[in-house]
């Protein structure tokens, strides 16, 4: 109790402060007296079975926080590799596209395929439904040059040419 | 009471964590601490309760001690565990029951002449109003300085003073 000794010491300076010399005198000795009183009427000390239990307590927060730590740092590490991963990502997608010469694509109209091939016919569909048509034309045409169509012959024949004509015009025309 | 530079090196082991340190903070402090609790509750089970709430509490706030006068952080921490005791209605309804049935023992049981007087201050710090009686106690199971009290209850010290002052007067009366 040394350091109360030396409040105490200080308690009718203290008071002066505020009251007369006689007032401070008075109020010092109030304290000393309830101190004496409080001194002479000591609290009961805690159980040792509450003490230890205590620092039982203690030492289980002890270990909660501990776990808290870990976890803390834990999440930390994870979320500072998960950035850092990101971020590598990004910048090797940033370099390899800084890095690649630029392409310049043309648009071809005709298909490639078409361009290339030799044989045009088969691979356009409008030139290929002509080019049967026409083929038909002249099968007929020719079944009725060898009378497969009796008399009336001559008409259809005629008919026949017009027609081979006119679609022949059209396909030139587009 | 542990010297300065002893006191140093058990907080810096309880920042640590060290379990070690913490019970040296147990042994040094928990009978103050106790009668701190105990004679604003005047029950030894909630006086139980109190202390070991304030000890988990240290563990937990020990990282915010920032190197101040340690008496004045641990009994701040001691007086808000107190004031959320009393906060706590079913708590503080509890505590009125235990004191009625106390105060009609009292009617009924004699007790020894030993006992007497330190009956007697319970009940007579009992009569002084809450604010004064825990001020009082403060001041006298903390051996604060007045100044660190003041500081520690956010007021003047010349409020301190008074209100200290009166409250010791009217504990000197009421125990003649």
């Amino acid at each position: 109790m040394n350091k109360r000794s030396q409040n105490d010491e200080d308690v009718k300076a203290l008071f002066e402060k505020f009251v007369n010399s006689e007032q401070a005198e008075q109020a010092a000795e109030d304290f000393l007296e309830a101190e004496q009183i409080l001194r002479s009427c000591p609290a009961p000390g805690p159980d040792d079975e509450v003490i230890a239990g205590i620092k039982s307590q203690i030492a289980w927060a002890l270990l909660d926080r501990k776990e808290i730590v870990f976890k803390r740092k834990a999440l930390k590490a994870v979320a500072v590799a998960a950035v850092f991963i990101v971020l590598a990502a990004l910048s090797v997608k940033l370099f390899e596209k800084q890095s690649q010469p630029q392409k310049i694509v043309y648009a071809s109209i005709i298909p490639r395929a078409i361009w290339e091939s030799e044989d045009i016919v088969s691979d356009d569909v409008n030139l290929a439904t002509l080019t049967a048509e026409i083929e038909q034309i002249k099968d007929e045409m020719l079944a009725l040059q060898l009378d497969d169509d009796g008399d009336n012959g001559s008409g259809v024949i005629e008919e026949l040419e017009m027609e081979f004509i006119e679609i022949n015009s059209d396909f030139w025309k587009g | 009471m542990a010297k300065s530079e002893d006191l140093t090196r058990i907080i810096t082991g309880c920042k640590k964590g060290n379990a070690e340190c913490f019970s040296q903070l147990v042994d040094i402090y928990s009978k103050r601490c106790y009668g701190y609790f105990y004679r604003l509750t005047g029950r030894r089970e909630i006086s139980d309760d109190l202390l070991s709430e304030l000890f988990v509490k240290l563990v937990e706030k020990i990282s915010s001690y920032k190197g101040s006068s340690f008496e004045s952080w641990l009994f701040k921490i001691a007086s808000n565990v107190f004031h959320d005791y009393l906060r706590s209605k079913q708590r503080y309804k509890k505590l009125l029951e235990v004191q009625k049935k106390q105060l009609e023992s009292e009617v009924t049981e004699p007790k020894h002449r030993e006992d007497d007087r330190a009956d007697k201050l319970q009940k007579e710090l009992d009569k002084l109003d809450a604010d004064t009686r825990e001020l009082i106690m403060l001041r006298f199971y903390s051996q604060l300085s007045f100044k660190e009290i003041a500081e520690m209850r956010s007021e003047p010290i010349g409020t301190t003073l008074s209100k200290l002052h009166r409250g010791v007067k009217r504990l000197r009366e009421l125990m003649e």
